[in-house]
């Protein structure tokens, strides 16, 4: 459910990687806002600065300049400690690669968000069947990633993301390897989840992704794009 | 790409890895060839350098121990190296893999590495040379100025070039060998990590399941990655067996030998005397540590023996325990005797009639105040009996205990042998009554006393003092300690010096650790990423990668003192002499270098954990 409050603040954000003597501009004044239970797509060709967006707003990564603010907290301001405990309470990532832990079973990947927070157990235990129940995993808690397939690996890491029940989630190319069919549990899922009210920003190409959006960014050699215009 | 500038070109790139292989294997060589330089000093032939010096009842142990610790540095080395070199391979298997994938021959492939490789093992064998002969210098002028006399030889070069030698070719084929597989894989299994870091598919370890994350994670991690795992273990095993040889057999064995010549010589006693005489006994007991000339000295000058009525008054001094002895300097002769073989009963004679000096003592085997380390054992009531001094024994000697000693034209058979730091072993002792009647003199010329707890000791002391010079003006009163506490001195450097040897070795274990520990990071680096990326501080990632290696140094460490124990008390030394006190200095060493090699297995970890998420997740 969309409100007017606003979870997510970006002021000319600009992010410059110094690789030997070459400069690259990842972003560029990038300006934009997110506002709560808002579903926003951000799309871009590769290289567009999409995943150093969504790096630049779970706090993984500090911009160059600019400012972004994230629930009231000014991210550049703030030390690692802080950061780690904001990202464990306040924000779920959903990486394009899954990463989940390989020497962990699919329910203790879900339980140590958890775990760090110090979670009761009974609530952990909870948590974990109402996720694996979510994303449709219930027979696999007890597998380790390597006996997953890829689809299988990202409903978990969505799992994995939502364990803590963060009020930002971050998605980033959630189908760029999966199939079709695959693609289309984890597009349910994103729906659930903009029903149920989750403020949600998701990296994509995907048209049928992109369709669910409120808001939709266009970034493109680091700087947002007004298509309409 | 040329076969010379890729591996140049490489090795630059990747600084702190190729630093540690040159370290350690630097380590490894100069560790070997400072024991051989160092050890040819004082070590291997230490029964022939310290002839004279020490007993060799003493220079066995030594002897014994420093073979026993030269191995150990050897196969420490060798195992280093071998670790080494899978480690080295174990983190460019990918990189082979990748050339493979691109269609880089094989040959080119073993080109570039085994140059890459030879480089580092030429470098690493030249500077561990010119550290092994710094470290034999520094160590040497050390020890002298300490006061011990170890000779500053030149240099024996051949020996350089052999550990050179050995090393370059050991090490070479070491590390040509998981070259040579890895290039003959298929590029799709050079690439995966479940090849080149020995992963299986699953940890295949849930029996912890509620435990601890962290420990739950390092525990599987180290499970499923096996082969490199257990080559550390086995590593580790090595260097802390190598490590408590040499620390708690080393302080073990001090304290053994430090045992028997308190023994030998007695603690808190007192030496009465003519002044000549307790300076000629003195002289005898300094040869232990430090040799003397000694002019002729004529023992039974009638000036230097003791009259009854100074024995008797010095025994009516309440709470002191008396033991008069007669100490003579004669012609020894060995009798020869027999070994009986107890399968067919044939005797065999042992032994010729070799002729020596030694220094004879007459003693009451009922009132003798100290005791000795002894094969066989000491004087009873038989009369005709002799226990004689371990350099005796070795020199003159083919099995003492069934052979026989003429002195005085009288034919003593041998009981004992003792180990005694009185004129460096040349001491034979017979019963006082027997040397009194063979050399007819009937007084002692010395006297042990020995001032009970009961009594306050300054006041016996002083009523001693009196009591002898009333008697005789120019008899004193000895304290022993003093020379006892010199020749206890000199073991400890002796010791010490056998302690210091593993230091290297004990440097380039840990510097495998640390290989060790940056390969457990470069496997994990990903999901440690994520982790941080989903709200793990970094001391949670710094907590798993240090329970890790943690977990493999307790195990190791374990391990390697039992078996580091019990080589030491059954093998090393015969009857050790252990206390708690020397367990707890055991504990205290041993532990200090537990976590010393822990701290330094720390740094890859610390520096990993304070890297920037995005640099974590995107190196690779």
């Amino acid at each position: 459910m969309k409100t007017d409050k606003t979870m997510v603040l970006a002021s000319l954000l600009c992010k410059t990687y110094q690789i030997g003597d070459i400069k690259i501009e990842a972003l560029i004044d990038v300006n934009f806002k997110v506002r709560k239970g808002e579903f926003t797509v951000i799309r871009g060709p590769s290289g567009s600065g999409k995943t150093t967006l969504l790096n630049i707003i779970s706090s993984i990564d500090k911009p160059t300049s600019g400012k972004i603010v994230v629930f009231g907290n000014e991210l550049t301001t703030k030390d690692e400690n802080f950061l780690a405990g904001f990202r464990c309470n306040k924000i779920g990532f959903v990486f394009q690669s899954y990463n989940l832990v390989s020497t962990l079973t699919v329910a203790e990947n879900i339980a140590f968000p958890m775990e760090w927070l110090r979670k009761s157990e009974n609530h952990i235990k909870k948590q974990i069947e109402a996720l694996l129940e979510i994303v449709g995993l219930q027979h696999r808690a007890d597998h380790f990633p390597s006996q997953l397939s890829g689809g299988e690996q990202q409903r978990v890491a969505f799992a994995r993301a939502l364990a803590n029940d963060p009020p930002l989630l971050l998605v980033d190319e959630p189908t760029g390897n999966l199939d079709t069919k695959t693609s289309l549990k984890i597009i349910q899922i994103l729906q659930k989840l903009k029903e149920d009210g989750k403020t949600i920003i998701v990296a994509t190409h995907d048209e049928q992704i992109i369709s669910l959006a409120d808001q939709k960014l266009y970034l493109e050699g680091g700087k947002l794009v007004n298509l309409d215009e | 790409m040329s076969e010379t500038f890729f591996p140049i070109n490489d090795l630059l790139r990747r600084k702190f890895q190729t630093s540690l292989i040159i370290i350690s294997l630097t380590l490894c060589v100069a560790s070997t060839l400072f024991l051989l330089l160092f050890g040819s000093k004082i070590g291997f032939g230490i029964s022939l350098i310290v002839e004279g010096k020490l007993t060799p009842g003493f220079s066995a142990v030594f002897s014994r121990f420093m073979m026993f610790i030269g191995i150990l540095v050897f196969i420490v080395g060798g195992v280093i190296v071998s670790f080494m070199a899978f480690v080295t391979t174990a983190q460019r298997v990918k990189d082979i893999g990748l050339m493979k994938a691109a269609g880089c021959p094989n040959d080119s492939i073993f080109g570039y590495f085994m140059t890459e490789r030879l480089i580092v093992i030429f470098f690493s064998c030249f500077l561990g040379n010119i550290l092994g002969i710094l470290a034999d210098f520094a160590s040497t002028s050390v020890f002298n100025s300490f006061g011990l006399q170890i000779p500053q030889v030149s240099v024996n070069f051949w020996l350089v070039l052999l550990v050179f030698v050995l090393f370059f070719v050991f090490t070479l084929i070491f590390g040509a060998k998981p070259i040579l597989d890895t290039t003959r894989i298929e590029p799709a299994k050079a690439i995966s990590p479940t090849y080149y870091l020995g992963l299986g598919k699953e940890p295949g370890f849930r029996a912890i399941s509620k435990s601890n994350f962290t420990i739950k994670m390092a525990l599987r991690s180290l499970f499923r990655r096996k082969s490199v795992t257990i080559r550390i273990v086995l590593c580790l095993i090595t260097v802390f067996v190598l490590l408590t040889t040499s620390v708690a057999g080393g302080i073990i064995a001090y304290q053994t030998t430090k045992n028997w010549i308190e023994k030998a010589v007695g603690r808190d006693m007192l030496l009465i005397g003519h002044q000549e005489m307790c300076n000629q006994y003195k002289l005898l007991l300094s040869r232990f540590y430090e040799e003397k000339e000694s002019p002729l000295f004529n023992y039974t000058d009638e000036k230097y023996l003791i009259s009854e009525e100074l024995v008797t008054q010095l025994e009516l001094i309440s709470g002191v325990d008396i033991d008069t002895r007669l100490v003579i300097e004669t012609h020894i002769r060995e009798i020869p005797g027999y070994v009986v073989d107890p399968d067919t009963g044939d005797a065999t004679r042992v032994g010729w009639n070799r002729e020596g000096v030694s220094i004879i003592v007459g003693i009451d085997p009922a009132k003798a105040l100290n005791e000795w380390f002894l094969d066989g054992e000491f004087l009873g009531s038989q009369e005709w009996t002799a226990v004689i001094g371990d350099t005796v024994a070795q020199k003159m000697f083919e099995v003492p205990l069934n052979q026989g000693i003429l002195l005085f034209n009288g034919n003593f058979g041998i009981i004992g042998v003792c180990l005694d730091p009185l004129n460096n072993g040349n001491v034979t002792y017979v019963p006082m009554k027997t040397l009194q009647k063979a050399a007819s003199i009937s007084k002692p010329n010395i006297v042990m006393a020995k001032i009970n707890s009961l009594v306050n000791r300054a006041d016996a002391l002083n009523q001693i003092r009196a009591t002898v010079s009333a008697v005789n003006s120019e008899f004193e009163v000895f304290e022993l300690n003093t020379i006892l506490d010199k020749s206890l001195g000199f073991l400890s450097y002796i010791w010490s010096t056998i302690m210091f040897l593993p230091l290297f070795s004990l440097v380039a274990a840990s510097l495998c650790l640390v290989s060790y520990v940056m390969l457990t990071i470069a496997e994990q680096r990903q999901e440690l990423g994520v982790l941080r990326a989903i709200g793990a501080k970094p001391i949670t990632v710094l907590k798993i990668i240090s329970a890790q290696s943690f977990i493999v140094l307790l195990l190791c460490y374990a391990a390697g003192i039992i078996l580091g124990i019990i080589l030491t008390l059954l093998i090393l030394i015969p009857e050790p002499f252990v206390t708690g006190y020397t367990v707890v200095e055991i504990v205290q060493w041993l532990s200090i270098a537990l976590a010393t090699m822990f701290l330094f297995s720390l740094y890859p970890a610390v520096k990993f954990a304070k890297k920037p998420i995005t640099e974590i997740i995107t190196q690779t």
